[in-house]
């Protein structure tokens, strides 16, 4: 007798779960493990804490030496380079370093001087790049793959569990969701939408078969000062958090993709809602004043295999 | 657009998308071709044809699938170049079966096949392999083959007995993904066969017995985003030790539209040189068709009226129309119009003297899924 099973794991700082159908909780455990290895590859992999990683490497050298890449990492980079470009420089993946002055455990808008010299250092169009290698042109400037790696993680966890034979199931890490396929019993996935103004109710609930939903929101870090919220979400030109969406929330093929329009949507601001419409992807976004905007659309397709 | 190139490069990234996957469900497919040629003035072969299809998969990386046709040949067949007066009409049976395993591994997969057709006179049997890899990242796909064909010939008029031929072929190609959007393949065979290739039932046609073929297939799939339509175009050069070359262009365009229908146009274009002992249908003053000018009965060489040996071009034009019903049965069908003229072909002048070759067929079918 097959039914679906959960496993649950902490990886990102995030709670995590591997859903998938098995014979027993035994069973799902041995099946998921692969998909949690992979999680966890990807976080040690890419972390800017780590020291010896890559990411670390190329921010140790930032000013003086190019650094050589493996193609995992190249590829990667590559990604981030459409997402600048695609984001009119929004979506800017050495803005890191503006978080140093933002402390969201002590609530406290930084001070411009403190702001300022931060700025210096934000820039991926004055990244150096080569093919095979990198080179980050003034010390103190830091790459962080934040933006997408969870993302990029419940991808590669739900090709690994597909690769090994798994055909019902989803990684969420986070809250971002890759479905592999649908549940046991052929239907789709009931995937709720969290309230962005309260954590215990939601505002909606998505049929998922088959894909991946990722939402960004000015809610999971945050404070608020003289009745303002400011939350992590930080505009790269001004060093500010947006402010314009509470929760944008996207249904892409790869969970990767969805995040990146969410995030990019959050950043665009009120142009957000034009960029989502030209994506051509479902979505559902909350603004600032509560009004739901939502559009439901078949995925975009790919070239289909030659005969 | 910004937006869509965002989508395009994450589908783009390494181990993200499978590019080997298992299908997860059973097809049952049935086919009904009926096909008829036709020269002025004659209908030649007109064959029907129902064939089925199965393929079931099992425990996720394995599938199995088994095929079974059923040609009945009926019509008049030139016993020499287009000559209407040397026609034989026959009507006969051409069986069909074969069954192939294939298993799936996360960036492989392994194809095992075996099948046997026959008529009465004429017995083939095959045995192939066939593997693809796939690159780290997926969008490279390599993909090699071997197979080997023994046909046991046995015509009624007693021309030849239990004569054989055997033949094996090899195939290596390499498939890549170049954008989310752009597939691109290209596939190189070769052939090499020893034994009887002539026909028996037609007068003057003796052939190598020991021939070769090579060609090279360039494959270009593009999907459009907007629409969800899919163009696939394709050329071919084929080059073989009769001296035969030809070039085969064709394109498709996969339009779907809405409430599950799908409509596919195509066309083909192809243009081949004759086979060096091929000759005209000119015959000597002394005996007659269809004796070439200066034949010997004697010396022992290679010649052949086959049309299909000529210097010709030609062009196929097609529609398939294909309608979902339900999420799982899908039902299609497809015409098509092919029409041959020596003074058709590209790259050099046709055979002259041979009548135009005409052809049309239909196809319905039925697949469903469970």
């Amino acid at each position: 007798m097959v039914g679906s099973f959960s496993v649950r794991f902490g990886a990102m700082a995030s709670k995590c779960e591997v859903r998938l159908a098995a014979s027993s909780q035994a069973h799902a455990d041995a099946l998921a493990q692969c998909a949690i290895d992979e999680v966890a590859r990807i976080e040690a992999a890419f972390s800017r804490y780590r020291p010896g990683t890559i990411v670390s490497r190329i921010n140790d050298a930032a000013g003086r030496d190019w650094v050589d890449l493996d193609s995992e990492t190249e590829a990667l980079l590559g990604y981030a380079d459409t997402l600048f470009e695609g984001s009119e420089g929004k979506f800017d993946i050495t803005s890191g370093v503006l978080r140093r002055a933002w402390d969201f455990r002590q609530g406290r808008v930084p001070a411009q001087a403190a702001l300022a010299p931060l700025l210096e250092l934000v820039g991926w169009q004055r990244v150096q790049r080569a093919p095979g290698r990198i080179r980050l042109p003034q010390a103190g400037m830091e790459l962080d793959f934040g933006g997408f790696g969870k993302e990029y993680a419940a991808d590669r966890a739900a090709a690994i569990l597909k690769a090994a034979g798994a055909r019902h199931g989803y990684v969420n890490l986070g809250g971002d969701l890759h479905v592999f396929g649908p549940q046991p019993d052929g239907s789709a996935w009931m995937i709720g939408i969290q309230d962005p103004r309260d954590a215990g109710r939601t505002i909606a609930s998505i049929p998922v078969q088959a894909g991946a939903l990722a939402t960004s929101g000015d809610y999971e870090r945050f404070f608020e000062q003289d009745g303002k919220r400011y939350c992590h979400v930080l505009d790269p030109a001004s060093g500010f958090p947006v402010g314009y969406w509470r929760s944008v929330s996207v249904l892409a093929p790869l969970a990767i993709a969805a995040g990146s329009y969410a995030t990019i949507t959050l950043l665009l601001e009120e142009r957000g809602l034009d960029f989502l419409r030209d994506s051509g992807l479902a979505f559902l976004a909350v603004d600032h004043q509560g009004r739901v905007f939502n559009e439901k659309r078949s995925h975009m397709g790919s070239a289909s295999g030659l005969p | 657009m910004a937006a869509t190139r965002i989508l395009l490069a994450a589908l783009a990234l390494p181990g993200l998308v499978q590019a080997e996957n298992a299908p997860d469900k059973s097809t049952l497919s049935v086919k009904y071709l009926d096909y008829q040629d036709s020269q002025p003035n004659l209908d030649r072969i007109h064959v029907r044809s129902p064939a089925i299809d199965i393929a079931v998969p099992v425990a996720g990386v394995w599938l199995l699938r088994a095929s079974v046709v059923s040609d009945l040949i009926s019509g008049a067949s030139p016993r020499y170049h287009t000559a209407v007066s040397g026609a034989s009409r026959f009507e006969e049976t051409r069986k069909g079966v074969d069954a192939a395993v294939t298993r799936y591994f996360p960036r492989a997969s392994v194809t095992l096949a075996a099948g046997r057709s026959g008529e009465h006179d004429y017995v083939s049997r095959f045995v192939s392999a066939q593997a693809s890899f796939a690159s780290d990242d997926n969008n490279t796909t390599w993909l090699v083959g071997a197979g080997v064909a023994n046909d046991r010939i046995n015509p009624v008029n007693d021309a030849v007995e239990n004569e054989h031929k055997r033949v094996v072929d090899l195939m290596a190609g390499v498939t890549r993904v170049l954008t989310p959007a752009d597939i691109v393949q290209a596939l190189l065979t070769h052939v090499r066969g020893e034994g009887y290739y002539s026909n028996p039932y037609k007068y003057i046609d003796q052939r190598p017995r020991h021939q070769r073929q090579h060609s090279l297939m360039l494959r270009w799939n593009h999907h459009f985003g907007g629409s969800g339509a899919t163009s696939r175009s394709s050329y071919r050069y084929y080059t073989d030790s009769n001296g035969v070359d030809s070039h085969t262009l064709l394109g498709e365009y996969v339009r779907p539209f809405a409430d599950g229908w799908t409509v596919t146009p195509s066309l083909r274009l192809y243009s081949q040189s004759a086979a060096r002992f091929y000759f005209d249908p000119v015959y000597d003053t002394r005996f007659g068709p269809p004796f070439p000018p200066g034949y010997s009965f004697t010396d022992g060489r290679d010649r052949s009226a086959d049309q299909r040996l000529s210097a010709y071009g030609a062009a196929t034009v097609g529609l398939k129309v294909e309608k979902e019903i339900g999420a799982d049965t899908t039902v299609d069908v497809k015409l098509e119009q092919y029409k041959q003229r020596g003074e058709w072909r590209a790259f050099g002048s046709g055979s002259k003297g041979l009548q135009a070759f005409s052809a049309r067929s239909i196809q319905v079918g039925i697949t469903t899924r469970w």
